[in-house]
């Protein structure tokens, strides 16, 4: 399963993709499970030069009754800096929040999809 | 304190109208991100996990009140309150919009501060003594030649697309306070056989995924010809370092592979075809220069009869000035450090308002200036001994008086995997997990000097290999592991430390530098340092104390 993440333009805010708009919150985030679908997702979000920077698939996997991005960067990126846990998306609170604060299972630097690209 | 002259103002005032425009145009659509990260990057924005993250340059680490004001005015008003003091002595404020930028740089410009040269191949913003102009062990002012090197490297056309990124610092004191040996360009001023002044020339030091200690290629250039020399050295590397390839392409790796020798004649060779009176600066505006940085002192007595009193009364007060205040050239003052280094925060960070109480304490009681040292703490250089108790007063009630300078409270960690899109592994919590453990300032004084410094990715912005304990975030296998190091120094006999053994998880750190101390404290021998214990016994004991369980 997979998300599409990107940084919003002007404020810089991790957005998430949801049938062709952006959301702030990982639990609103529209989950891809063929890679098509995904890829199609992707390539539109990569022509919104003047909304988003730099979007990107990511993997996410079940942590509890809610998805988690694979990676614990991905994580981070979806609640903020663990060392100010009242800065960034995670001062909202919210089962989502607490269910990705405690998720396991993470491999950091995996969760980028096609992050080293092959010639 | 330098001011800016009307060309510095000006500049400074047409890059921010500039970058307003181009900003504009980024919004707009007129021009791609992949056209518009240069310039942004140009002008210190990176974007980061959560934001854009702004850089600003504090040459030599020296600030105002006013300028101290207008950082916490921007963190203020534009980020969360607060920022984050970096071992270049910037300031990074970490939650900064793209679309707020162009106002920010008009605040910054303002007050003759700006984010330029913070970030892309250029030489950088220079560093210096944080003690510059207040310490009795100087040969000179260093700010004079930081300044001359600033005003030489500020928008160079020549080289401001080198091969990689370029940092130098300046040092004229016997004891390096700014961790020259691991620069690009080391600069230290020296005395000469006829008494003239002239700089030993260290270049190719470096951190990052190769590190280097900075090799002499002159012993002595008088300083007359501090540019023309630059010049040179920066010539031969604009044309031989690796362009080819980003992780060959510092001036450490040139230096490496060539030998400091040859490359030494290279420059020699370089300097000797060039006319250094076309560049170097005369007499008249070094002495222009040199005079923005006099400052003028009371007549007082060498010691304060108020400061022995409050000592005597207060064991935390005693502390606070055996750790945090230091000697200064002028009889009745003290240079006065502000520690950003409290057990469970984060080290580094300081809130507007903190940053504003600061700013008053160097108006009324510093003759208005303030230093930030690499170290990640700040520095009050010129308080009346009979004021310090005042000025600790104030700092302990706004958290700023932690009695830990150079203790193992007082760690250097960058912003790590909480902030950072480079990083690996996250710094900022081992950090505090360490300080916790050693919060008790007697434990804290009684295991003695010992410098932590932590990175989360290879990059180094934490200096972990020039700690005494150094702490490098990996990620393995899907988990942040640290790997730790021994015995590296940042000072005049600057070393690399060594690897203690495998990485270690998140949770094992704090309790293996604890068991680290306390094979120090059994070994240590006359006053000895931790790191001086390490390179007496070597890693044996240290490695069988962390791993013992492992066997």
């Amino acid at each position: 399963m997979r998300a599409l993440t990107a940084n919003r333009l002007d404020d810089g805010e991790a957005v998430f993709w949801k049938g062709g708009r952006w959301v702030e919150r990982f639990v609103e985030a529209q989950l891809f499970e063929g890679s098509e679908d995904a890829e199609n997702a992707e390539a539109a979000a990569k022509s919104q030069q003047t909304v988003v920077v730099d979007p990107y698939l990511i993997d996410v996997i079940p942590a509890g009754d809610v998805w988690a991005p694979l990676s614990y960067r991905e994580r981070v990126r979806c609640l903020g800096p663990t060392n100010h846990p009242m800065h960034g998306k995670q001062a909202e609170g919210g089962h989502d929040i607490d269910a990705l604060v405690h998720a396991e299972g993470a491999a950091r630097s995996t969760g980028r999809v096609n992050l080293i690209k092959r010639k | 304190m330098y001011r800016y002259d009307t060309i510095d103002k000006e500049f400074v005032a047409d890059r921010a109208a500039e970058f307003r425009e181009q900003v504009q145009r980024r919004l707009a659509g007129e021009i791609t991100e992949d056209q518009f990260k240069p310039i942004r990057l140009m002008n210190g924005l990176y974007l980061q996990l959560h934001a854009y993250m702004l850089r600003i340059a504090i040459p030599y680490g020296a600030l105002t009140s006013k300028k101290l004001r207008k950082l916490a005015y921007v963190a203020q008003t534009y980020d969360k309150g607060y920022g984050h003091f970096t071992t270049r002595t910037n300031l990074q404020l970490h939650w900064i919009k793209l679309k707020d930028a162009p106002a920010i740089l008009d605040h910054l410009a303002e007050v003759e501060m700006h984010a330029m040269q913070t970030s892309g191949n250029c030489i950088r913003n220079v560093t210096a003594d944080p003690y510059a102009g207040a310490t009795a062990d100087e040969l000179d002012d260093p700010r004079v030649w930081a300044e001359t090197v600033r005003q030489w490297s500020t928008l160079h056309p020549e080289f401001s697309f080198l091969p990689r990124k370029f940092k130098i610092a300046v040092t004229a004191a016997a004891k390096d306070r700014t961790a020259t040996k691991i620069y690009d360009i080391g600069l230290h001023l020296r005395r000469g056989r006829g008494g003239e002044l002239g700089f030993e020339v260290l270049v190719g030091g470096g951190l990052g995924r190769t590190p280097h200690i900075g090799s002499t290629i002159r012993e002595f250039l008088p300083t007359r010809h501090l540019l023309s020399y630059m010049e040179a050295i920066l010539r031969v590397y604009n044309r031989h370092g690796r362009r080819d390839n980003i992780f060959k392409a510092r001036i450490k790796i040139l230096v490496a592979s060539l030998g400091a020798e040859e490359f030494a004649r290279q420059v020699e060779e370089e300097w000797a075809k060039g006319d250094p009176a076309r560049i170097d600066l005369p007499d008249t505006e070094l002495a222009r220069i040199r005079a923005a940085f006099a400052q003028t002192y009371d007549t007082l007595p060498a010691r304060s009869e108020a400061l022995e009193a409050a000592k005597a009364a207060d064991p935390a007060f005693a502390r606070f000035v055996r750790r945090n205040v230091h000697p200064h050239k002028q009889p009745g003052y003290a240079l006065v450090d502000v520690s950003l280094k409290v057990p469970g925060q984060t080290p580094g960070d300081m809130t507007s308002e903190q940053m504003e109480l600061v700013a008053g304490l160097a108006e009324r009681y510093s003759l208005d200036e303030v230093r930030v040292t690499y170290q990640q703490n700040l520095l009050l250089p010129h308080v009346k001994l009979d004021d310090v108790e005042t000025v600790w007063r104030e700092l302990d009630a706004a958290g700023l008086a932690t009695p830990n300078i150079d203790l193992i409270t007082d760690i250097i960690a960058c912003p790590g995997l909480d902030y950072c899109a480079l990083a690996n592994a996250r710094a900022i919590p081992i950090a505090q997990h360490i300080a916790e453990r050693f919060a008790e300032p007697e434990r804290a004084e009684a295991v003695g000097e010992l410098n932590i410094k932590i990175s989360g990715c290879i990059n180094a912005c934490g200096h972990h290999h020039v700690g005494h304990i150094g702490i490098l975030g990996v990620d393995k296998k899907g988990e942040e592991f640290y790997q730790l190091t021994l015995g590296g120094t940042a000072d005049d006999n600057a070393a690399l430390g060594s690897m203690l053994g495998p990485a270690l998880p998140a949770a094992k750190v704090a309790e293996a530098v604890e068991q680290m101390v306390e094979v120090y404290l059994r070994e240590r021998q006359d006053g000895e340092r931790f790191v001086d214990t390490f390179r007496r016994t070597g890693v044996a004991p240290f490695k069988e104390a962390v791993y013992a369980d492992a066997h």
